[in-house]
Protein backbone atom coordinates (compact mmCIF):
# COMPACT_ATOMS: atom_id res chain seq x y z
CA UNK A 1 0.00 0.00 0.00
CA UNK A 2 1.47 3.48 -1.16
CA UNK A 3 1.92 5.70 1.88
CA UNK A 4 0.20 8.63 2.63
CA UNK A 5 1.62 12.10 2.23
CA UNK A 6 3.00 13.91 5.83
CA UNK A 7 2.21 17.03 7.00
CA UNK A 8 3.81 18.20 9.88
CA UNK A 9 1.57 18.35 12.70
CA UNK A 10 0.11 22.01 13.80
CA UNK A 11 -1.62 23.13 16.72
CA UNK A 12 -3.25 26.40 16.64
CA UNK A 13 -5.29 28.24 19.93
CA UNK A 14 -8.23 29.62 18.91
CA UNK A 15 -8.75 33.40 19.91
CA UNK A 16 -12.31 34.00 20.37
CA UNK A 17 -13.63 37.93 20.16
CA UNK A 18 -10.53 39.07 18.27
CA UNK A 19 -11.28 39.51 14.80
CA UNK A 20 -8.14 40.14 12.19
CA UNK A 21 -8.60 43.89 11.40
CA UNK A 22 -8.09 43.00 7.93
CA UNK A 23 -10.67 40.16 7.93
CA UNK A 24 -10.68 37.04 6.65
CA UNK A 25 -6.78 35.51 6.00
CA UNK A 26 -5.53 36.17 2.51
CA UNK A 27 -3.88 33.64 0.61
CA UNK A 28 -0.38 33.58 0.76
CA UNK A 29 1.62 35.04 -1.59
CA UNK A 30 4.22 33.16 -3.21
CA UNK A 31 7.54 34.70 -5.31
CA UNK A 32 8.60 31.82 -7.31
CA UNK A 33 10.16 33.69 -9.83
CA UNK A 34 11.67 37.03 -10.63
CA UNK A 35 11.39 38.19 -14.66
CA UNK A 36 10.59 35.09 -15.67
CA UNK A 37 13.35 33.27 -14.09
CA UNK A 38 13.15 30.68 -10.88
CA UNK A 39 14.15 31.93 -8.16
CA UNK A 40 15.81 28.34 -7.37
CA UNK A 41 17.79 28.61 -10.38
CA UNK A 42 19.13 32.27 -9.54
CA UNK A 43 19.86 30.82 -5.75
CA UNK A 44 21.60 27.56 -7.45
CA UNK A 45 23.86 29.78 -10.05
CA UNK A 46 25.14 32.66 -7.59
CA UNK A 47 24.60 31.03 -4.17
CA UNK A 48 22.60 32.59 -1.16
CA UNK A 49 21.70 34.85 0.03
CA UNK A 50 21.36 36.79 -3.10
CA UNK A 51 20.28 40.25 -3.95
CA UNK A 52 18.62 40.74 -7.73
CA UNK A 53 18.07 43.72 -9.17
CA UNK A 54 15.30 43.53 -11.97
CA UNK A 55 16.05 46.35 -14.97
CA UNK A 56 12.61 46.06 -16.15
CA UNK A 57 10.99 47.19 -13.18
CA UNK A 58 13.53 50.01 -12.63
CA UNK A 59 12.56 50.90 -16.25
CA UNK A 60 8.85 50.47 -15.91
CA UNK A 61 8.84 52.30 -12.48
CA UNK A 62 10.77 55.29 -13.84
CA UNK A 63 8.55 55.73 -16.79
CA UNK A 64 5.85 55.58 -14.74
CA UNK A 65 7.15 58.63 -12.73
CA UNK A 66 8.06 60.17 -15.83
CA UNK A 67 5.03 60.52 -17.09
CA UNK A 68 3.05 61.39 -14.48
CA UNK A 69 5.53 64.41 -14.11
CA UNK A 70 6.17 65.25 -17.79
CA UNK A 71 2.15 65.25 -18.60
CA UNK A 72 1.76 67.96 -15.83
CA UNK A 73 4.59 70.26 -16.41
CA UNK A 74 6.60 71.59 -19.35
CA UNK A 75 10.10 71.03 -18.13
CA UNK A 76 10.98 67.90 -15.84
CA UNK A 77 14.59 66.72 -15.14
CA UNK A 78 15.11 63.66 -12.64
CA UNK A 79 18.45 63.06 -11.33
CA UNK A 80 18.87 59.68 -9.51
CA UNK A 81 19.84 59.61 -6.39
CA UNK A 82 22.97 58.08 -5.64
CA UNK A 83 23.13 57.45 -2.34
CA UNK A 84 19.91 55.12 -2.74
CA UNK A 85 21.66 52.82 -4.97
CA UNK A 86 24.91 53.38 -6.61
CA UNK A 87 26.32 50.38 -8.11
CA UNK A 88 27.87 51.52 -11.62
CA UNK A 89 25.39 48.89 -13.55
CA UNK A 90 22.29 50.43 -11.67
CA UNK A 91 22.87 54.36 -12.32
CA UNK A 92 23.89 53.45 -16.00
CA UNK A 93 20.16 52.41 -16.21
CA UNK A 94 18.73 55.47 -14.96
CA UNK A 95 21.28 57.74 -17.06
CA UNK A 96 20.02 55.81 -20.21
CA UNK A 97 16.87 56.67 -18.93
CA UNK A 98 17.88 60.16 -19.00
CA UNK A 99 18.66 61.41 -15.52
CA UNK A 100 21.30 63.14 -14.05
CA UNK A 101 23.17 62.61 -10.87
CA UNK A 102 22.27 63.58 -7.51
CA UNK A 103 25.44 63.50 -5.44
CA UNK A 104 25.99 64.00 -1.81
CA UNK A 105 29.97 63.54 -1.50
CA UNK A 106 32.91 63.58 -3.44
CA UNK A 107 33.18 59.88 -3.92
CA UNK A 108 29.65 59.83 -5.20
CA UNK A 109 30.68 62.34 -7.51
CA UNK A 110 33.48 60.72 -8.93
CA UNK A 111 31.65 57.54 -9.42
CA UNK A 112 29.06 59.78 -11.36
CA UNK A 113 32.11 61.13 -13.61
CA UNK A 114 33.15 57.40 -14.27
CA UNK A 115 29.89 56.49 -15.10
CA UNK A 116 30.01 59.10 -17.99
CA UNK A 117 27.73 61.52 -16.81
CA UNK A 118 28.79 65.27 -17.60
CA UNK A 119 29.90 67.36 -14.37
CA UNK A 120 27.02 70.11 -15.58
CA UNK A 121 24.22 67.46 -14.97
CA UNK A 122 25.37 66.81 -11.87
CA UNK A 123 23.64 68.09 -8.92
CA UNK A 124 25.80 68.04 -5.85
CA UNK A 125 23.98 68.09 -2.61
CA UNK A 126 25.24 67.08 0.53
CA UNK A 127 26.53 69.04 3.79
CA UNK A 128 30.53 67.44 3.73
CA UNK A 129 32.13 69.43 0.70
CA UNK A 130 35.63 69.77 1.23
CA UNK A 131 37.82 72.26 -1.00
CA UNK A 132 39.35 69.32 -2.89
CA UNK A 133 35.26 68.26 -3.64
CA UNK A 134 34.60 71.93 -4.27
CA UNK A 135 37.43 72.13 -6.77
CA UNK A 136 36.45 69.32 -8.64
CA UNK A 137 32.55 70.38 -8.96
CA UNK A 138 33.35 73.78 -10.11
CA UNK A 139 36.14 72.36 -12.73
CA UNK A 140 33.25 70.28 -13.96
CA UNK A 141 30.56 72.60 -13.92
CA UNK A 142 28.15 70.93 -11.74
CA UNK A 143 25.65 72.21 -10.39
CA UNK A 144 26.15 72.93 -6.32
CA UNK A 145 23.63 72.97 -3.53
CA UNK A 146 25.09 75.27 -1.00
CA UNK A 147 24.00 73.58 2.73
CA UNK A 148 25.73 76.63 5.08
CA UNK A 149 27.33 80.07 5.32
CA UNK A 150 30.81 78.04 5.83
CA UNK A 151 30.00 76.27 2.49
CA UNK A 152 28.92 79.65 1.00
CA UNK A 153 32.20 81.42 1.91
CA UNK A 154 34.42 78.34 1.08
CA UNK A 155 33.20 78.71 -2.25
CA UNK A 156 33.74 82.18 -3.09
CA UNK A 157 37.27 81.61 -1.68
CA UNK A 158 37.58 78.77 -3.83
CA UNK A 159 36.22 79.83 -7.11
CA UNK A 160 37.83 83.18 -6.55
CA UNK A 161 41.23 80.95 -6.42
CA UNK A 162 40.30 79.19 -9.55
CA UNK A 163 38.94 82.38 -11.57
CA UNK A 164 36.08 80.18 -12.49
CA UNK A 165 32.61 80.96 -11.38
CA UNK A 166 30.62 78.17 -9.62
CA UNK A 167 27.29 77.51 -10.62
CA UNK A 168 25.64 77.01 -7.38
CA UNK A 169 21.90 77.11 -5.98
CA UNK A 170 20.95 76.98 -2.30
CA UNK A 171 19.13 73.99 0.03
CA UNK A 172 16.34 75.52 1.65
CA UNK A 173 14.70 74.35 4.66
CA UNK A 174 10.98 75.15 5.35
CA UNK A 175 8.19 74.13 6.90
CA UNK A 176 6.19 72.30 4.81
CA UNK A 177 3.35 71.20 7.23
CA UNK A 178 4.51 67.87 8.12
CA UNK A 179 6.54 66.87 11.32
CA UNK A 180 9.64 66.55 12.05
CA UNK A 181 10.78 69.53 10.37
CA UNK A 182 14.00 68.71 8.66
CA UNK A 183 16.30 71.98 9.24
CA UNK A 184 19.54 70.42 10.10
CA UNK A 185 19.93 71.15 6.01
CA UNK A 186 20.17 74.48 4.00
CA UNK A 187 19.17 77.59 4.80
CA UNK A 188 15.75 78.32 6.71
CA UNK A 189 12.91 80.11 4.40
CA UNK A 190 10.74 80.94 7.25
CA UNK A 191 13.17 83.13 9.15
CA UNK A 192 14.79 85.04 6.47
CA UNK A 193 18.21 83.01 6.51
CA UNK A 194 17.56 81.74 2.71
CA UNK A 195 16.99 85.24 1.50
CA UNK A 196 19.65 86.38 3.27
CA UNK A 197 21.88 83.63 2.00
CA UNK A 198 20.35 84.76 -1.88
CA UNK A 199 21.21 87.95 -1.75
CA UNK A 200 24.83 87.38 -0.78
CA UNK A 201 25.58 84.83 -3.60
CA UNK A 202 23.84 87.05 -6.00
CA UNK A 203 26.29 89.79 -5.25
CA UNK A 204 29.26 87.21 -5.60
CA UNK A 205 30.80 87.84 -8.68
CA UNK A 206 32.04 84.57 -8.98
CA UNK A 207 28.94 82.47 -8.02
CA UNK A 208 26.20 82.13 -10.60
CA UNK A 209 23.03 81.47 -8.84
CA UNK A 210 20.85 79.08 -10.93
CA UNK A 211 18.29 77.48 -9.00
CA UNK A 212 16.71 76.51 -6.02
CA UNK A 213 16.21 73.20 -3.75
CA UNK A 214 14.79 71.50 -0.99
CA UNK A 215 14.26 68.65 0.57
CA UNK A 216 11.41 68.29 2.79
CA UNK A 217 12.10 64.63 4.08
CA UNK A 218 11.97 60.96 3.55
CA UNK A 219 9.04 58.74 2.71
CA UNK A 220 6.61 61.59 3.04
CA UNK A 221 3.02 60.48 2.90
CA UNK A 222 1.26 63.62 1.95
CA UNK A 223 1.42 65.27 -1.33
CA UNK A 224 0.35 68.23 0.11
CA UNK A 225 3.70 68.87 1.90
CA UNK A 226 5.27 69.03 -1.68
CA UNK A 227 2.60 71.71 -3.13
CA UNK A 228 3.57 73.53 0.39
CA UNK A 229 7.07 73.46 -0.58
CA UNK A 230 6.98 73.88 -4.10
CA UNK A 231 4.76 77.56 -3.67
CA UNK A 232 7.26 78.52 -0.86
CA UNK A 233 10.12 77.75 -3.67
CA UNK A 234 8.17 79.26 -6.38
CA UNK A 235 7.98 83.28 -4.05
CA UNK A 236 11.44 82.87 -3.55
CA UNK A 237 11.82 83.30 -7.21
CA UNK A 238 9.91 85.47 -8.01
CA UNK A 239 11.62 87.59 -4.69
CA UNK A 240 14.80 87.11 -6.94
CA UNK A 241 13.59 88.27 -10.06
CA UNK A 242 11.67 91.24 -8.55
CA UNK A 243 15.20 92.26 -7.07
CA UNK A 244 17.85 91.37 -9.37
CA UNK A 245 15.76 91.39 -12.75
CA UNK A 246 17.10 88.01 -12.73
CA UNK A 247 15.26 84.24 -13.52
CA UNK A 248 16.84 81.46 -12.13
CA UNK A 249 17.03 77.96 -14.49
CA UNK A 250 15.30 75.56 -12.31
CA UNK A 251 13.46 74.30 -9.12
CA UNK A 252 14.35 71.24 -6.98
CA UNK A 253 12.33 69.24 -5.37
CA UNK A 254 14.91 66.63 -3.72
CA UNK A 255 13.52 63.47 -3.42
CA UNK A 256 11.26 61.97 -0.11
CA UNK A 257 8.56 60.07 -2.04
CA UNK A 258 7.39 56.96 -0.11
CA UNK A 259 8.05 53.22 -1.91
CA UNK A 260 5.02 50.93 -1.51
CA UNK A 261 6.80 49.20 1.42
CA UNK A 262 5.12 49.54 4.58
CA UNK A 263 6.33 51.57 7.71
CA UNK A 264 6.44 49.72 11.24
CA UNK A 265 3.65 50.65 13.40
CA UNK A 266 1.68 51.27 10.27
CA UNK A 267 -2.29 49.86 10.50
CA UNK A 268 -2.49 49.75 6.49
CA UNK A 269 0.08 48.37 4.23
CA UNK A 270 2.29 51.04 2.42
CA UNK A 271 0.58 49.56 -0.94
CA UNK A 272 -2.30 50.86 -0.07
CA UNK A 273 -2.10 53.97 1.89
CA UNK A 274 0.97 55.44 -0.14
CA UNK A 275 0.63 58.55 -2.68
CA UNK A 276 1.06 57.29 -6.36
CA UNK A 277 3.57 59.35 -8.83
CA UNK A 278 0.25 60.50 -9.89
CA UNK A 279 -0.58 62.38 -6.87
CA UNK A 280 2.48 63.90 -6.05
CA UNK A 281 3.34 65.00 -9.15
CA UNK A 282 -0.60 66.65 -9.22
CA UNK A 283 0.17 68.69 -5.80
CA UNK A 284 3.59 70.15 -6.96
CA UNK A 285 2.95 70.71 -10.92
CA UNK A 286 -0.38 72.84 -9.63
CA UNK A 287 1.35 74.55 -6.93
CA UNK A 288 3.72 75.70 -9.04
CA UNK A 289 1.41 76.51 -12.37
CA UNK A 290 -0.81 78.49 -10.12
CA UNK A 291 2.18 80.53 -9.21
CA UNK A 292 2.68 84.21 -9.51
CA UNK A 293 5.69 83.02 -12.27
CA UNK A 294 4.85 83.85 -15.81
CA UNK A 295 3.87 80.34 -17.66
CA UNK A 296 6.93 81.56 -19.81
CA UNK A 297 9.32 81.69 -17.25
CA UNK A 298 8.25 78.66 -15.18
CA UNK A 299 11.68 76.72 -13.68
CA UNK A 300 12.62 73.47 -14.88
CA UNK A 301 11.68 71.44 -12.34
CA UNK A 302 14.30 68.93 -10.59
CA UNK A 303 13.58 66.16 -8.96
CA UNK A 304 16.15 63.65 -7.20
CA UNK A 305 13.54 60.77 -6.61
CA UNK A 306 15.55 57.68 -5.75
CA UNK A 307 13.54 55.19 -3.06
CA UNK A 308 10.34 54.84 -4.82
CA UNK A 309 11.94 54.79 -8.28
CA UNK A 310 14.31 51.71 -7.52
CA UNK A 311 12.60 49.68 -4.30
CA UNK A 312 10.29 47.36 -6.00
CA UNK A 313 13.43 46.51 -8.48
CA UNK A 314 15.20 44.98 -5.37
CA UNK A 315 14.71 41.59 -3.83
CA UNK A 316 17.08 39.74 -1.14
CA UNK A 317 17.21 35.71 -1.83
CA UNK A 318 17.47 33.58 1.34
CA UNK A 319 17.69 29.93 2.51
CA UNK A 320 15.95 29.07 5.91
CA UNK A 321 18.59 27.51 8.35
CA UNK A 322 16.44 26.28 10.97
CA UNK A 323 12.97 26.46 12.89
CA UNK A 324 12.83 27.33 16.43
CA UNK A 325 10.15 27.54 19.21
CA UNK A 326 10.88 30.38 21.78
CA UNK A 327 10.82 29.66 25.40
CA UNK A 328 7.13 30.92 25.21
CA UNK A 329 5.94 28.67 22.15
CA UNK A 330 5.92 31.25 19.49
CA UNK A 331 7.84 30.17 16.47
CA UNK A 332 10.64 31.76 15.17
CA UNK A 333 12.99 30.87 12.18
CA UNK A 334 16.70 31.88 11.41
CA UNK A 335 17.36 32.79 7.56
CA UNK A 336 20.78 33.44 6.22
CA UNK A 337 19.95 37.12 5.43
CA UNK A 338 20.70 39.42 8.68
CA UNK A 339 19.83 42.94 9.30
CA UNK A 340 23.46 43.90 8.33
CA UNK A 341 22.01 43.01 4.60
CA UNK A 342 19.05 44.56 5.54
CA UNK A 343 18.92 47.97 6.76
CA UNK A 344 15.51 48.88 5.78
CA UNK A 345 14.01 46.04 8.23
CA UNK A 346 14.32 48.40 11.10
CA UNK A 347 11.83 50.61 9.93
CA UNK A 348 10.57 48.38 7.62
CA UNK A 349 8.30 45.06 8.14
CA UNK A 350 10.06 44.06 4.67
CA UNK A 351 8.01 41.49 2.75
CA UNK A 352 9.21 38.15 3.40
CA UNK A 353 7.85 35.21 1.19
CA UNK A 354 7.88 31.68 0.05
CA UNK A 355 9.25 30.57 -3.58
CA UNK A 356 5.92 27.46 -3.63
CA UNK A 357 2.75 27.46 -1.78
CA UNK A 358 3.30 25.91 1.93
CA UNK A 359 0.68 24.70 4.74
CA UNK A 360 -0.18 25.70 7.68
CA UNK A 361 0.43 29.28 8.46
CA UNK A 362 1.53 31.05 12.23
CA UNK A 363 2.61 33.66 13.50
CA UNK A 364 6.54 33.81 13.65
CA UNK A 365 9.31 35.81 14.13
CA UNK A 366 12.19 35.64 11.74
CA UNK A 367 16.06 36.12 12.61
CA UNK A 368 19.36 36.53 10.80
CA UNK A 369 22.01 34.72 10.82
CA UNK A 370 23.97 37.36 12.77
CA UNK A 371 25.21 36.14 16.45
CA UNK A 372 23.57 39.68 17.66
CA UNK A 373 20.25 39.96 19.22
CA UNK A 374 19.16 42.87 17.42
CA UNK A 375 19.17 40.69 14.25
CA UNK A 376 15.33 40.41 13.68
CA UNK A 377 14.54 40.90 10.09
CA UNK A 378 10.78 40.62 10.79
CA UNK A 379 8.87 39.87 13.90
CA UNK A 380 4.94 38.91 14.43
CA UNK A 381 4.44 38.27 10.68
CA UNK A 382 2.15 35.62 9.76
CA UNK A 383 4.43 32.66 7.87
CA UNK A 384 3.40 28.86 6.73
CA UNK A 385 5.79 26.30 8.04
CA UNK A 386 9.07 25.94 6.91
CA UNK A 387 11.93 22.93 6.67
CA UNK A 388 15.33 24.03 6.45
CA UNK A 389 16.41 24.91 2.76
CA UNK A 390 13.22 26.50 1.84
CA UNK A 391 14.42 29.61 -0.19
CA UNK A 392 12.21 32.50 0.86
CA UNK A 393 12.35 36.11 -1.30
CA UNK A 394 12.60 39.24 0.29
CA UNK A 395 10.98 42.34 -1.86
CA UNK A 396 11.40 45.93 -2.16
CA UNK A 397 14.31 46.18 -0.95
CA UNK A 398 16.03 47.93 -3.84
CA UNK A 399 16.87 51.43 -2.16
CA UNK A 400 19.51 51.79 0.40
CA UNK A 401 20.36 48.24 1.12
CA UNK A 402 23.31 47.39 -0.62
CA UNK A 403 24.37 50.92 0.10
CA UNK A 404 23.97 50.74 3.40
CA UNK A 405 25.06 47.03 3.81
CA UNK A 406 27.32 46.28 6.33
CA UNK A 407 30.16 43.99 6.15
CA UNK A 408 29.80 41.82 9.47
CA UNK A 409 30.49 38.50 10.68
CA UNK A 410 30.01 37.23 6.93
CA UNK A 411 30.59 38.03 3.81
CA UNK A 412 28.02 40.15 1.77
CA UNK A 413 26.82 38.62 -0.98
CA UNK A 414 26.74 38.60 -4.91
CA UNK A 415 24.36 41.27 -6.65
CA UNK A 416 22.83 40.08 -9.96
CA UNK A 417 21.00 42.45 -12.40
CA UNK A 418 18.17 41.02 -14.41
CA UNK A 419 18.81 42.65 -17.55
CA UNK A 420 15.21 42.92 -20.22
CA UNK A 421 16.73 40.23 -22.28
CA UNK A 422 15.60 38.19 -19.64
CA UNK A 423 19.93 37.69 -18.83
CA UNK A 424 21.47 37.47 -15.31
CA UNK A 425 24.82 39.55 -14.87
CA UNK A 426 26.49 39.81 -11.72
CA UNK A 427 26.95 43.22 -10.99
CA UNK A 428 28.65 43.24 -7.70
CA UNK A 429 30.57 40.30 -6.49
CA UNK A 430 30.35 38.40 -3.12
CA UNK A 431 33.01 39.35 -1.27
CA UNK A 432 35.94 37.13 -0.12
CA UNK A 433 38.85 36.90 2.48
CA UNK A 434 40.90 38.15 -0.47
CA UNK A 435 38.52 41.55 -0.34
CA UNK A 436 39.93 42.03 3.13
CA UNK A 437 43.20 40.68 2.32
CA UNK A 438 43.45 43.46 -0.21
CA UNK A 439 43.19 46.26 2.26
CA UNK A 440 44.16 45.00 5.77
CA UNK A 441 47.59 45.87 6.88
CA UNK A 442 49.43 43.84 9.83
CA UNK A 443 52.81 45.36 11.16
CA UNK A 444 53.50 42.25 12.81
CA UNK A 445 53.26 40.51 9.60
CA UNK A 446 55.50 42.43 7.55
CA UNK B 1 3.89 12.36 29.47
CA UNK B 2 0.20 12.62 29.32
CA UNK B 3 -2.85 14.13 28.65
CA UNK B 4 -4.29 16.68 31.33
CA UNK B 5 -7.30 14.89 32.71
CA UNK B 6 -9.71 18.28 31.59
CA UNK B 7 -9.11 17.93 28.13
CA UNK B 8 -11.32 17.17 25.08
CA UNK B 9 -10.50 15.50 21.93
CA UNK B 10 -12.85 15.99 18.91
CA UNK B 11 -12.37 13.42 15.85
CA UNK B 12 -12.79 16.82 14.10
CA UNK B 13 -9.47 18.40 15.46
CA UNK B 14 -11.38 20.42 17.88
CA UNK B 15 -9.37 20.63 21.33
CA UNK B 16 -10.87 22.10 24.61
CA UNK B 17 -8.97 22.43 27.66
CA UNK B 18 -11.83 23.26 30.57
CA UNK B 19 -8.73 23.76 32.80
CA UNK B 20 -7.86 27.13 31.13
CA UNK B 21 -10.45 27.83 29.09
CA UNK B 22 -8.42 27.94 25.90
CA UNK B 23 -9.79 25.55 22.52
CA UNK B 24 -7.43 24.76 19.95
CA UNK B 25 -7.69 23.26 16.42
CA UNK B 26 -5.32 20.89 15.32
CA UNK B 27 -4.70 19.56 11.48
CA UNK B 28 -5.00 15.70 11.51
CA UNK B 29 -1.50 14.63 11.81
CA UNK B 30 -2.29 16.90 15.19
CA UNK B 31 -4.76 14.83 16.11
CA UNK B 32 -3.50 11.37 14.95
CA UNK B 33 -0.42 12.20 17.25
CA UNK B 34 -2.31 14.06 20.50
CA UNK B 35 -4.76 10.78 20.11
CA UNK B 36 -1.65 8.69 20.62
CA UNK B 37 0.14 10.27 23.20
CA UNK B 38 -3.85 10.44 25.25
CA UNK B 39 -3.72 6.01 24.12
CA UNK B 40 -0.27 6.31 26.32
CA UNK B 41 2.02 5.26 23.67
CA UNK B 42 5.18 5.85 23.78
CA UNK B 43 7.80 8.03 21.20
CA UNK B 44 9.24 4.65 19.55
CA UNK B 45 5.63 2.97 19.13
CA UNK B 46 4.20 6.11 17.63
CA UNK B 47 6.93 6.65 15.53
CA UNK B 48 6.91 3.54 13.94
CA UNK B 49 3.24 3.95 13.85
CA UNK B 50 3.83 7.37 11.32
CA UNK B 51 7.28 6.22 9.55
CA UNK B 52 5.03 2.68 8.34
CA UNK B 53 2.04 4.93 7.14
CA UNK B 54 3.29 8.01 5.97
CA UNK B 55 6.02 9.33 3.21
CA UNK B 56 8.42 10.19 6.15
CA UNK B 57 12.23 10.12 7.30
CA UNK B 58 12.54 9.31 11.00
CA UNK B 59 14.55 12.49 11.53
CA UNK B 60 11.83 14.56 10.28
CA UNK B 61 9.09 12.73 12.48
CA UNK B 62 11.48 13.55 15.83
CA UNK B 63 11.78 16.80 15.16
CA UNK B 64 8.41 17.59 14.41
CA UNK B 65 7.14 15.22 17.61
CA UNK B 66 9.07 17.09 20.08
CA UNK B 67 7.93 20.56 18.34
CA UNK B 68 4.66 19.70 19.08
CA UNK B 69 5.07 17.82 22.13
CA UNK B 70 6.73 20.87 23.47
CA UNK B 71 3.63 23.31 21.94
CA UNK B 72 0.89 21.20 24.01
CA UNK B 73 2.60 21.27 26.85
CA UNK B 74 2.87 24.90 26.67
CA UNK B 75 -0.92 25.13 26.07
CA UNK B 76 -0.93 22.78 29.00
CA UNK B 77 -2.80 20.15 27.31
CA UNK B 78 -0.39 17.80 29.07
CA UNK B 79 1.58 17.49 31.90
CA UNK B 80 4.42 15.30 32.82
CA UNK B 81 4.38 13.23 35.89
CA UNK B 82 7.60 12.68 36.95
CA UNK B 83 9.59 15.85 35.56
CA UNK B 84 12.52 13.69 34.99
CA UNK B 85 10.61 11.48 32.48
CA UNK B 86 12.29 12.12 29.28
CA UNK B 87 11.45 9.11 27.23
Amino acid sequence: MDKLKYEKPTISKINAGMPSKFGLPVKQKVISEIDGIKVSSLMEQYGSPLFVISEKTIREVHAEAKRAFETRYPKVQFAWSYKTNYLDAVCSIYHDEGSWAEVVSGFEFEKALSNGVNGSQILFNGPDKSEADLIMAIENNACIHIDHFDELYLLIETSRKLQKKARVAIRVNLDAGIYPIWDRFGFNYENGDAWNAINRIMLAESLEMIGLHTHIGTYIMAQSAYAIAASKLANLYMAIHRKFDYWLKYIDLGGGFASKNTLKGAYMPGSETCPSFDEYAEAISNALISSEIPHENLPVLFLETGRALIDDAGYLLTTVIANKRLNDGRRSMVIDAGVNLLFTSFWYNLGVYPTRELGHAEESTIYGPLCMNIDVVRDAIVFPQVKTGEQLVIERVGAYNITQSMQFITYRPNVVLIDMEGKTHIIRKKESLETFKNSELNPKRN
Amino acid sequence: MKITDEVRISDNGFVFNSKTGDSFNVNPTGLELTKLIAQGHDFDTIKSLFLEKYELDDLTFEKDFYEFCALIKYHQITTTEDPLDFK
